[in-house]
């Protein structure tokens, strides 16, 4: 037993010693840059490494299929059928004419009606264009992460041992650092906020409140690693303003809310989250609702009305889809947030899907499988694009104003800009869309029914 | 790091019976994991899922037709509970476009499933004719939701179509004769001048392989 000892103390203060070189880097390399929001150009670097290594593994895939003899298949962003963009009309005229010698302008129902609904009926079946924006975006090259390997079978053994390698950084280095971080940048939020909270309202406690916001959420950014280009910062949000974006993932409020100081909305959560809400509306005016408030609208666009008018206060941070979409698309924003009257700060964020798929689904995974799974991919990386204020014209009401944010949105963002309601992800067509088409039909088929004479 | 085709000579004998390739199938697969939420069967309550469907007037019909056992080839009629991927295939291939080297025979023959799987559709009793109650029924649920449209007026119009349709098949009717329904060689005599083909197929768009040019 003896014998142990001397061994024992040495592997101690090994450990030791590497656990304080450890933290020292952290605090060097992460933390301090954090505080004062520079940045040493670290993560870019290791953006640019990953990137040839992704190439070099896509090559090599490429080169074990052609050695089988098998072609590789793009997974296919367009969806798989072609479907024509021929109207209602036209089609049923078009299979009419083509059958009976009858004139075109009688309005009847013909059997062959039938074909144009069924057809578009089994093509709907096949491949639709709603139920594609609510699933991972596929890549086309593969990067390295069992979880988006879903056409690439043809690995060699080099590239097994480079997965495997991967395997390692990720789970075994990466993941306990920004493990650490995480726990760092929340824990500093929470006692940052609650001590700013009781200093007396003023000058000071503004600006105190300011830097904890912004250091913590540079921190958390740290712990994802995310890697983000922010376009156009004149534009930034100004008090008194609503700060508007497309939703992907709940990571979208820390990245937007590391480069500014916003008032978040939302409701009050249990749990840990909770602590973290009550902690910062002590520091500055978040408008945070209980569950009951939230159903009742009024009430929610009166909070935020008063919010808005009131200059001092900070801009608010809105989701107008209402929930997450995957990023190759916006959905209908809720026109709530559009009839308050304020100025529209539109923000764009575009994730590359390279690095690491940002999209929470969350039918598939719950929130803590869902950061797990987002501090083992790579990075994030994403763009965020500022663009220019809108205001509400006269002539247009609260839908078309937000439709129009929308598509500017979606235009800077290269991403599709889609009628749909993502409100579809969980619940069904509202019923007023279903009857526009059968209107049309019977249109067709009716048409001056009340000046035709019967036999 | 799974490998995508589970069992090769599986998907290579759906591709003799129904007649799609090899990456038609595995797209429709994963369009039926899709739909079914990764289950082995899809009931009728699983097409909710998709929204644009809801669109349609003749949704109910076309669902139907997916569990309708005289489309799934099976001896038995009626309807089926649920329908595994094969039965699917088995559905879709209806809607197949017409290949370059068919026959003629192979050609009449696709043709007559064709307007057989439409047949079905409209004889919902599966008594081999299509009565005017069921001529009737389909009008009405084209042109239902329309507000202003009498259920009077769809009536009639069904009406005039059947016996227009009658006219085709029988010719002259005695005055007191009864019209039964439209058989099948009915409903295909009244198709014989029509180009059905073009009208009654999905295609699929062509699936580029990845180019292997360095």
């Amino acid at each position: 037993m003896f014998l142990l000892l001397p061994f024992d103390s040495l592997v101690v203060n090994l450990l030791g010693i590497s656990l304080t070189v450890l933290f020292t880097l952290l605090l060097v390399f992460i933390i301090v840059p954090a505080i004062f929001g520079v940045s040493f150009g670290i993560r870019r670097i290791y953006m640019k490494t990953l990137l040839k290594i992704f190439r070099w593994a896509t090559l090599r895939i490429e080169r074990g299929a052609k050695e089988k003899n098998h072609p590789l298949y793009k997974p296919y962003v367009n969806g798989i059928i072609a479907k024509e963009p021929t109207s209602l009309e036209e089609e049923i005229k078009e299979i009419r004419r083509s059958g009976s010698s009858k004139a075109l302008d009688t309005p009847e129902f013909e059997l062959s009606d039938i074909f144009y609904f069924c057809r578009k009926g089994i093509e709907t079946i096949m491949d639709d264009e709603v139920t594609k924006r609510f699933s991972a975006e596929e890549l086309e090259s593969w990067n390295l992460l069992s979880r988006t390997n879903y056409n690439f079978q043809y690995i060699s053994l080099r590239l097994t041992v480079l997965w495997g390698l991967g395997v390692l950084i990720r789970y075994c280095f990466l993941l306990p650092l920004r493990i650490a971080l995480a726990f760092t940048g929340i824990s500093l939020l929470v006692v940052g906020t609650t001590v700013v909270g009781y200093l007396p309202n003023g000058r000071w406690k503004e600006f105190l409140s300011k830097h904890v916001h912004l250091m913590c959420y540079r921190i958390c950014v740290r712990a994802l690693t995310a890697i983000i280009t922010y376009h156009d910062q004149e534009n930034r949000p100004q008090n008194g303003g609503i700060c508007v974006a497309n939703h992907t993932s709940p990571i979208d409020v820390i990245i937007l809310a590391s480069d500014g100081y916003y008032a978040m909305v939302g409701q009050i959560h249990g749990g840990l989250m909770g602590v973290i809400q009550r902690a910062v509306v002590k520091a500055c005016p978040h408008v945070w609702f209980e569950r009951s408030e939230v159903k009742d609208r009024h009430l929610v666009a009166k909070r935020l009305t008063e919010h808005v008018q009131d200059k001092s206060k900070l801009p608010i941070l809105i989701f107008p889809e209402g929930t997450c979409i995957n990023n190759t698309s916006v959905m209908m924003f809720k026109k709530g947030s559009f009839e308050i009257g304020a100025t529209v700060y539109p923000v764009a964020i575009k994730y590359d899907p390279q690095f690491g798929d940002a999209f929470w689904n969350s039918s598939k995974y719950g929130m803590v499988t869902y950061l797990l799974r987002m501090m083992t991919s790579w990075a994030i990386v994403c763009s965020v694009w500022y663009l220019p204020p809108m205001t509400r014209q006269p002539e247009e009401d609260a839908v078309q104003f937000a439709n129009r944010v929308k598509s500017a949105i979606a235009r800077q963002g290269g991403l599709v800009d889609l009628l749909w309601d993502g409100g579809l992800k969980r619940e069904k067509v509202k019923d007023t869309f279903k009857e526009e088409q059968q209107k049309l039909y019977s249109k067709t088929i009716v048409g001056n029914h009340e000046d035709r004479s019967r036999s | 790091m799974g490998s995508a085709h589970s069992m090769p000579e599986e998907i290579q004998e759906l591709a003799d019976k129904t007649g799609f390739t090899l990456e038609q199938i595995e797209h429709l697969h994963r369009r039926f994991k899709q739909i079914s939420g990764d289950q082995r069967t899809i009931r009728k309550e699983s097409f909710d899922r998709i929204p644009d469907l809801e669109f349609n007037p003749i949704r109910s019909k076309i669902v139907r037709a997916f569990f309708d056992k005289r489309n799934l080839r099976q001896a038995s009629d009626g309807l089926a509970e649920e329908i595994n991927f094969e039965d699917f295939l088995t559905i879709m291939s209806y809607f197949r476009p017409m290949e370059m080297n068919m026959d003629e025979e192979q050609l009449d023959h696709f043709r007559k499933e064709k307007l057989k799987f439409l047949f079905h559709m409209y004889d919902s009793d599966n008594d081999g004719k299509i009565t005017l109650q069921e001529y009737r029924k389909v009008v009405e649920e084209l042109l239902s939701r329309n507000p202003h449209l009498e259920k009077e007026s769809a009536r009639s119009i069904a009406d005039g179509a059947m016996m227009e349709a009658a006219s085709i098949c029988v010719g002259q009717m005695e005055p007191d004769q009864v019209y039964e329904g439209i058989t099948f060689e009915d409903f295909l005599k009244m198709w014989q001048g029509i180009d059905i083909d073009t009208k009654m197929h999905v295609r699929f768009l062509n699936m580029e392989p990845i180019a292997h040019c360095h």
